[in-house]
């Protein structure tokens, strides 16, 4: 659990980050967003101490990150940036060794612990554990990096823009990845973005930050129906609200008794998706079956518009 | 359609060549004759020069040479033509200074002519077109300065230029020839030595401290200004109190004049490359890196060892080869305050007129600077690769 208590960070007389409070639960994903120059890297930055705090302080696990040295600091919490920052000079293996060798793990625990990081990461280790990083494609470096932040099991891990330097096909991959290996992990995230999709389809709670400030953190849906401020409205994007609310839930909770006629659609599915769905089918209704194929209920178009209407 | 007929494609480079070697075989003296090691001498052309069969040797090598230059356009056998002229010419100057010296005669000397020269300038023009178009791997150039220097060596041990006049002058002074190399050697790369214990350190601190940056830089560049002469008699005077005053000083060797200040000159003018390529190399590491190996718990001490210094290594040896190279120029004017080095027989030949004399000093030093350079270009190269 990571808590930042009144957080702020001046240069002179300019504040980057003003008295910003928020708390990551245990396992979950806090994506921070906001437009370029908000503070959100400066706040990301202060939680492992690569910009010292003008005031206020960081707990994590409930101890303040100022009674850590600061390398020791740094070598419990993971760390990936935009651009990966990977050691072009060293190999894919001895990259993501960094931390483990600076803890001084013996040589088989760290053989062993790049082979899971590859094999979690869809990297061969036969074919990548002795490349050089330049020979990777952009998607394979993202990953290695992600690896090499994982490497000595963090239970926090900072990400400043993870995905922002991978083209949009390879991107939703490396998201969903990363979801699978968080899920798996069980680890403590803080994502930084300006991109309002990945906000939504990575974060457990989002925080919107602009001019230093913190304007809102919560759930992704409450976000949508009730926007602190006009500019979570806007940064959420005005006409896209109720279609974003309707990607945030899932057919389970619309579901109504009863049949219809069609191509069955599953109760995980996002209602976003069964719109969809319906109106390429041009249907009002479709059948509904839960995960072993037994029919459960039905959509209706009325139902899911329902989902998506946002309060006054 | 003029693309259809069939034609002769010339080399450009390989023309110029082609005419090089038409002058040196047709219309300059192959070797110069002189009574004795002072006197004006006169041109032997080739046909004076060599017994027939020599004669013709060189010149049908010299034709097919020329002809390879111009017509061929792969590198390979331009290489292969290159340095088969270069074995057939170089050793055979030899036997023409033997055939030219009258029998018993101990005072007459034979150079190598303009024909000589224009042959060997023109051999190694082509070699060095097709090495450089052959994009050798670092290896393989340094297999090739080995053997290079291997096959020079053989050379002057085999005796086959004994009778040249630079061979003769070398017999009058072997003793001196291989002090006053140790000397030079000594010179340019003890005080490369010191310059990178004090300029890497120095480069380090330039860079992690910004203020001082401006400062050091301008310092070093204000004493690469200096010209070397004038820095050499500059340190003459502060060096002879030093000797006068301080016992321990003269107890060292330093003196006003001798080799401490050639010294100590040449490591203030090779400080500047260091120190300038230090901060050059550790500042293109990129952001990206140091930034991530700073969130990962690297210290300092750590990021400079692991992470800053191996990746600005090849722009820090850039800089020591090119102050190396300059060191062992300049270790030559050193002999004008008694420095010593291969610049003793430059001054001695220039005060005698004595051009064999001038080039024993000259040709090593020139050997000196070509093969460091090759060496630290493969080594940089090496680095650049990444350890593997």
């Amino acid at each position: 659990m990571i808590e930042i208590e009144h957080l702020t960070k001046r240069y002179g007389e300019t504040i980057v980050v003003d008295d910003v409070s928020l708390r990551v639960e245990e396992g979950t994903i806090a994506v921070v967003v906001g437009t370029s120059g908000a503070g959100k890297s400066t706040l990301l930055r202060m939680i492992n101490r690569l910009v010292e705090p003008s005031s206020g302080r960081v707990l994590i696990d409930g101890r303040d990150t100022l009674s850590i040295p600061e390398d020791e600091l740094r070598h419990r919490i993971g760390y990936v940036i935009q651009a990966y920052g990977l050691f072009p000079h060293r190999t894919v293996s001895q990259n993501i060794a960094t931390v483990p060798r600076l803890l001084g793990w013996d040589r088989k625990k760290i053989a062993a612990r790049v082979d899971e990081l590859l094999d979690l990461f869809q990297l061969d280790p036969g074919e990548f554990a002795g490349k050089f990083p330049h020979e990777l494609s952009g998607g394979q470096q993202q990953r290695v990096g992600v690896a090499r932040a994982l490497a000595a099991k963090p239970a926090v891990l900072l990400m400043d823009e993870p995905f922002g330097a991978l083209d949009p096909v390879i991107r939703s991959k490396a998201q969903d990845d990363l979801l699978a290996i968080q899920r798996r992990l069980g680890a403590t995230i803080v994502l930084v973005t300006h991109d309002m999709n990945e906000a939504f389809h990575l974060g457990d709670r989002i925080a919107v930050m602009d001019q230093a400030r913190l304007l809102q953190y919560a759930a992704p849906a409450e976000l949508l129906t009730h926007p602190a401020e006009p500019f979570v409205e806007q940064l959420t994007g005005t006409a896209e609200r109720p279609f974003r609310l309707l990607s945030l839930t899932r057919v389970k909770e619309a579901l109504e008794p009863g049949d219809a006629e069609g191509e069955a659609l599953v109760l995980s599915t996002t209602l976003h998706d069964a719109l969809a769905r319906l109106i390429a089918l041009g249907k009002d209704a479709l059948p509904v079956i839960d995960a072993s194929g037994k029919a459960v209920g039905r959509i209706t178009v009325e139902r899911i518009l329902a989902h998506g209407r946002l309060p006054a | 359609m003029s693309s259809l007929r069939p034609h002769l494609s010339l080399d450009r480079l390989g023309s110029v060549i082609a005419v090089l070697i038409g002058v040196a075989l047709f219309a300059s003296p192959f070797v110069v004759y002189r009574a004795n090691r002072i006197v004006a001498g006169e041109g032997r052309m080739l046909t004076a020069a060599l017994p027939p069969a020599g004669a013709l040797g060189i010149i049908l090598t010299g034709i097919g040479v020329a002809l390879c230059a111009a017509l061929l356009r792969n590198p390979l056998p331009r290489l292969a033509a290159a340095i088969l002229g270069l074995a057939t010419v170089v050793p055979i100057v030899g036997w023409s200074a033997t055939f030219v010296t009258p029998l018993g005669n101990t005072f007459a000397r034979v150079s190598p002519g303009l024909g000589f020269w224009l042959l060997a300038l023109a051999f190694a023009l082509l070699a060095a077109d097709a090495l450089t178009r052959l994009r050798l791997g670092p290896w393989v150039r340094l297999a090739a300065i080995a053997v290079a220097a291997g096959a020079i060596a053989l050379l002057l041990l085999s005796g086959a230029w004994n009778d040249l006049s630079l061979l003769k002058e070398y017999a009058n002074r072997a003793d001196s020839f291989w002090q006053e190399a140790r000397q030079h050697v000594w010179l340019a790369f003890g005080s490369m030595a010191a310059s990178c214990l004090v300029g890497l350190p120095l480069g380090i601190l330039a860079y992690r401290v910004r203020r001082l940056r401006a400062a050091i830089l301008q310092i070093l560049n204000i004493v690469q200004t200096v010209p070397s002469i004038a820095l050499f008699g500059i340190l003459i005077a502060p060096l002879g109190y030093l000797a006068t005053h301080v016992p321990l000083a003269a107890a060292l060797g330093i003196r006003g004049i001798g080799a401490a200040p050639a010294f100590i000159a040449l490591f203030l003018y090779s400080l500047l490359p260091v120190v300038a390529n230090t901060i050059t190399g550790l500042n293109q590491v990129p952001a990206a890196v140091t930034d991530a190996a700073r969130g990962m718990g690297l210290s300092p001490r750590q990021r400079l060892w692991q992470v800053e210094l191996p990746l600005a290594l090849p722009v820090i040896l850039a800089g020591i080869r090119i102050a190396l190279v300059q060191n062992i120029g300049l270790a030559t004017v050193a002999a004008l305050i008694g420095g010593g080095g291969f610049g003793t027989f430059v001054f001695q030949g220039i005060g005698q007129t004595a051009i064999d004399l001038v080039l024993l000093g000259t040709l090593p030093t020139v050997a000196l600077s070509f093969a460091t350079a090759i060496v630290f270009d493969a080594i940089i190269d090496l680095t650049r690769r990444g350890p593997t």
